[in-house]
């Protein structure tokens, strides 16, 4: 199948262009104009914008805790509308169909949930299997287990840190590696309510400093594509933004993603002792090492839940819950929190939030390091994204925004001040090519010939909301699966993993250790080869380095 | 294995296109039992939407409870290994915690200090053991029969928060109190199985006020047969647990409208299909309406189902993904005898290809 994509304004800041063209599909992939050829279909974009299908690098669409927020909050997810006869279940609020079925609808044609405790990853994969259209992956979450902690106890042998991580990116299937609060979780069970960079986790002796730079170090050396992906310390806490930018310096320039650093912006100024510190923060991302990549998770005002492995963070959010119920999970090698949260305008706090994402993402200099998130669904909806878009293209958009919210927050910040407007290319450079790189994935976030035909045209509206909300067209993989914003049909995608090389001797001393710790087999918690999962799942290997 | 239509034996095609007849001629199936693993559970999930039709699983009025409770008051939950390696304090309450999971209490190794602790000993504590039940954990028991259970745990619960009590044994509740205060990480463990919603909801309130000095969660042990796979599964499908219908062409839960007994029984049901493919359990209703049914061999029915298909056992017959109650979450279960015996996916995807040849017909 020969496609043409006639007259389009193509956007395509990996080659550097902006400008009318045509594209060329063959099968699923990208294809130069070829010679002497007739197309089996022509579509004419003409007056459309096309670009890369989209790519979200944090995103909590599968896991226990997500599936623990749909089954607490029944009330929050009702559907209406009966799905058409083609796509089953795409209707159903908040059903992994849905899921994939919208971000579809939006151009986005790969995400990654974020968030996978090592122990419960195949409670993920089967979720993803259930995830129709786009390609998605999973980061496995260590920094609470016993054995990396003991490791580190011991001294922290590099090469068997290194072995250990390797292995179990393997066993989990993912594709990059994450460390939440770490240390936080266990600190936790033994009653602490706060936990910072250079606390010490009981019973191991270690700080969480120290545990990140391992675990940042074990992904260097197993040459992994995707840096150690961190959520930091302290979030949501008045003044973290101290942390943030400790973090930031311990990193010591080597690679590393720090994770929705909205949460991590904030000062103490004000009456209220709440304050953005933003430009603070920007600035020293701006001024770090290029190795080190940021996400925003912006927050927008509606109803949410937050769903995260950072129990304490969670534990503490509890009294703010909204509806006022919650579940916290001691799980085993980490913990999760599920709270529902109400971001309103109204509310000083979260006008504040609001504001300091903003201004990351407009004093952010480089959109290749500044990726656009809203750590779905902890500061919004991926739903949102549209009207976060409008937002950061249009200055007349936040000026309309500002005027509703409490003047007192807006003082504390400086975001009325700040006029940049993001073009179609920083937009395309930020949410294609910026996580393609990020994530290693070299078949896709550009257009050049022999990439993925993972492609999204939008109208040229100037309501850019609802440009983005529904696509004209998105093809996946070549397949056309929207067309006038509706999917059309399901297909099913990949799962991205990773395969590294490690010395196995660490599995043959994993069994060992896991017969007689939990008296199980750990093959019990292995994910086992993708036919054991249905629906004809398929994983695809991302290349590693080493 | 066998599949039978009418009482007549016949081979598996004739009988899901029998099925497929029974279900497709409907105007409200309903699937019940749900009695499967996670394949099972999918294929049902979606030919519930495929029929218009609801599912609601045997044992749902346990599933429930927990279910209930976390979405009104929420819940504070732990892992069986964490018990195992952290706990330093366990309270087991109510009667015949084990008996779906024998061999839960050699996997928590409570005779055993917690390994991962900075504490070095373990306390455990049994309120309203069954006869023998405390003796397997080495647990201290203190006295509760079933229906004094809920009072029993109010008056801990106020005792945990020093009010007064005159009950009767406050003494007791008061030194136990003081030992779950004392704990570094404690855990209760209980079985919506034993209590109702409100003695659950009573324990999330103990739990919730311990906390507020040290750490203390929850080991909520569940139904077998992969009930809470199937709970997961229609989570991530539909949004919604159990007792969900498709009525109006979108997901719909409600605990009492989707009930398949009741449903069956007020007439609203006119077909099911009874799923139960882990143990020998037939339908509870009374009501005789057109049955298929996915059962073992031995399953004795109160009338005759116009489809049976005899299917494997998960985990015995065929390989299976289940929740293992064991490690917290999903794991493949491999075949420990593997046999040809059909699997309900695999009967559920036949019976959809008739369906689907029935409306081509038409």
């Amino acid at each position: 199948m020969l496609i043409r994509l006639a007259g389009g304004r193509i956007v395509d800041p990996a080659n550097k262009q902006d400008g009318i063209g045509d594209l060329w599909i063959r099968g699923d992939r990208i294809v130069a104009p070829p010679q002497g050829e007739t197309p089996d279909a022509v579509y004419d974009v003409s007056d459309k914008i096309v670009m890369a299908g989209a790519i979200d690098i944090h995103s909590h669409i599968a896991s226990g805790g997500v599936n623990t927020a749909r089954l607490l909050l029944p009330e929050n997810h009702r559907a209406h509308v009966p799905r058409p006869a083609a796509t089953p279940l795409s209707t159903a609020g908040w059903s992994t169909f849905e899921t994939g079925c919208r971000y579809a609808m939006m151009g986005f044609t790969t995400v990654i949930e974020p968030a996978v405790p090592a122990h419960q990853a195949l409670h993920s994969h089967l979720e993803l299997a259930d995830v129709p259209i786009i390609d998605k992956g999973i980061l496995a979450v260590l920094g609470d287990d016993d054995f990396l902690l003991s490791l580190l106890r011991g001294g922290g042998n590099r090469t068997a840190i290194a072995d250990y991580v390797g292995s179990m990116l393997a066993a989990t299937k993912a594709m990059g590696l994450k460390a939440v609060n770490p240390g936080g979780a266990i600190a936790f069970q033994n009653n602490a309510r706060t936990f910072d960079l250079d606390d010490v986790v009981p019973f191991y002796g270690v700080t969480s400093r120290q545990i990140f730079q391992a675990m940042q170090q074990a992904a260097i050396d197993l040459g992994i594509p995707h840096p150690l992906h961190l959520h930091i310390n302290n979030l949501g806490v008045p003044g973290n933004v101290d942390t943030a930018i400790k973090t930031i310096a311990a990193a010591e320039g080597k690679r590393i993603h720090l994770a929705h650093i909205q949460f991590y912006s904030y000062g103490k100024e004000g009456k209220r002792g709440f304050s953005s510190a933003a430009p603070r923060l920007a600035e020293a991302i701006n001024a770090a090492p290029k190795a080190i990549t940021v996400d925003i998770g912006q927050v927008m005002f509606r109803q949410t839940v937050t769903v995260s492995l950072d129990i304490i963070r969670q534990w503490s959010a509890r009294p703010m819950a909204k509806p006022r119920k919650s579940v916290m999970y001691d799980g085993a090698a980490n913990g999760a929190g599920i709270v529902p949260y109400l971001y309103k305008s109204d509310n000083f706090y979260n006008a504040v939030q609001w504001a300091c994402g903003l201004e990351l993402f407009l004093l952010l200099d480089d959109p290749m390091r500044s990726l656009f998130t809203t750590d779905h669904p902890n500061g919004a909806p991926y739903t949102t994204y549209p009207d976060l878009f409008a937002l950061i293209m249009s200055r007349d958009t936040r000026a309309k925004w500002l005027a509703d919210l409490p003047k007192e927050a807006v003082e504390m910040t400086t975001l009325p001040s700040l006029t940049r407007e993001y073009s179609f290319s920083e937009i395309a450079a930020m949410t294609r090519v910026a996580p393609a790189k990020l994530l290693g994935l070299k078949d896709r976030g550009h257009l050049s010939p022999g990439a993925l035909a993972d492609v999204a045209v939008y109208n040229d509206d100037l309501d850019r909301a609802q440009m983005f909300r529904f696509a004209h067209l998105v093809f996946k993989d070549g397949d056309l699966v929207v067309r006038d914003g509706r999917v059309t049909h399901y297909r099913y995608g990949r799962t991205l993993t990773v395969q590294p090389r490690y010395g196995s001797g660490i599995d043959r001393r994993l069994a060992g250790y896991y017969d007689d710790l939990y008296g199980v087999s750990r093959n019990l918690f292995n994910v086992p080869p993708a036919e054991a999962l249905g629906r004809d799942y398929a994983f695809e290997e991302v290349a590693c380095g080493r | 294995m066998k599949a039978f239509v009418d009482g007549a034996a016949v081979g598996l095609d004739a009988a899901a296109a029998a099925a497929a007849r029974v279900l497709g001629a409907a105007r409200l199936p309903v699937i019940a039992g749900l009695g499967t693993d996670v394949a099972g559970a999918r294929a049902a999930i979606a030919l519930a939407e495929k029929l218009r039709g609801a599912y609601d699983h045997l044992a749902s009025d346990v599933l429930l409870r927990d279910i209930d409770v976390m979405r009104q008051a929420g819940r504070i939950l732990t892992t069986a290994n964490d018990v195992r390696l952290r706990a330093d304090c366990v309270l087991f309450v109510g009667p015949k915690l084990f008996e779906s999971l024998p061999d839960l209490p050699k996997h928590l190794d409570l005779a055993a200090p917690p390994r991962l602790s900075v504490t070095k000993t373990r306390k455990v504590f049994w309120l309203g053991a069954s006869r023998g039940e405390a003796a397997q954990v080495g647990a201290t028991e203190i006295a509760a029969s079933p229906s004094s259970l809920p009072q029993v745990l109010a008056n801990l619960r106020a005792a945990v928060l020093e009010r007064k009590t005159r009950a009767n044994g406050a003494q007791k509740l008061v030194e136990l109190a003081a030992q779950l205060k004392a704990a570094h990480f404690g855990v209760v463990v209980c079985a919506a199985d034993s209590l109702d919603r409100l003695t659950i909801e009573m324990l999330h309130g103990l739990v919730v006020d311990l906390n507020e000095k040290t750490r203390f969660t929850t080991l909520a042990l569940g139904p077998g047969g992969n009930a809470l796979g199937v709970v997961q599964t229609s989570g991530w499908m539909t949004g919604f647990p159990v007792r969900t219908g498709f009525g109006r062409g979108y997901p719909e839960h409600d605990i009492w409208r989707f009930d398949a007994n009741r449903m069956v029984e007020a007439d609203e049901a006119d077909a099911a299909l009874w799923i139960s493919a882990y143990r020998a359990e037939a339908p509870q209703w009374n009501r005789r309406i057109p049955l298929v049914a996915l059962a073992k061999p031995q399953t004795r029915f109160a009338y005759p189902p116009r489809v049976k298909i005899e299917v494997g056992t998960p985990g015995e017959d065929h390989d299976a993904i289940e929740f293992s109650q064991e490690i917290a979450t999903f794991a493949l279960a491999r075949a420990k005898n593997a046999s040809n015996a059909p699997r309900v996916a695999d009967v559920i995807g036949r019976i959809e290809q008739n369906l689907a040849k029935g409306s081509e017909a038409c």
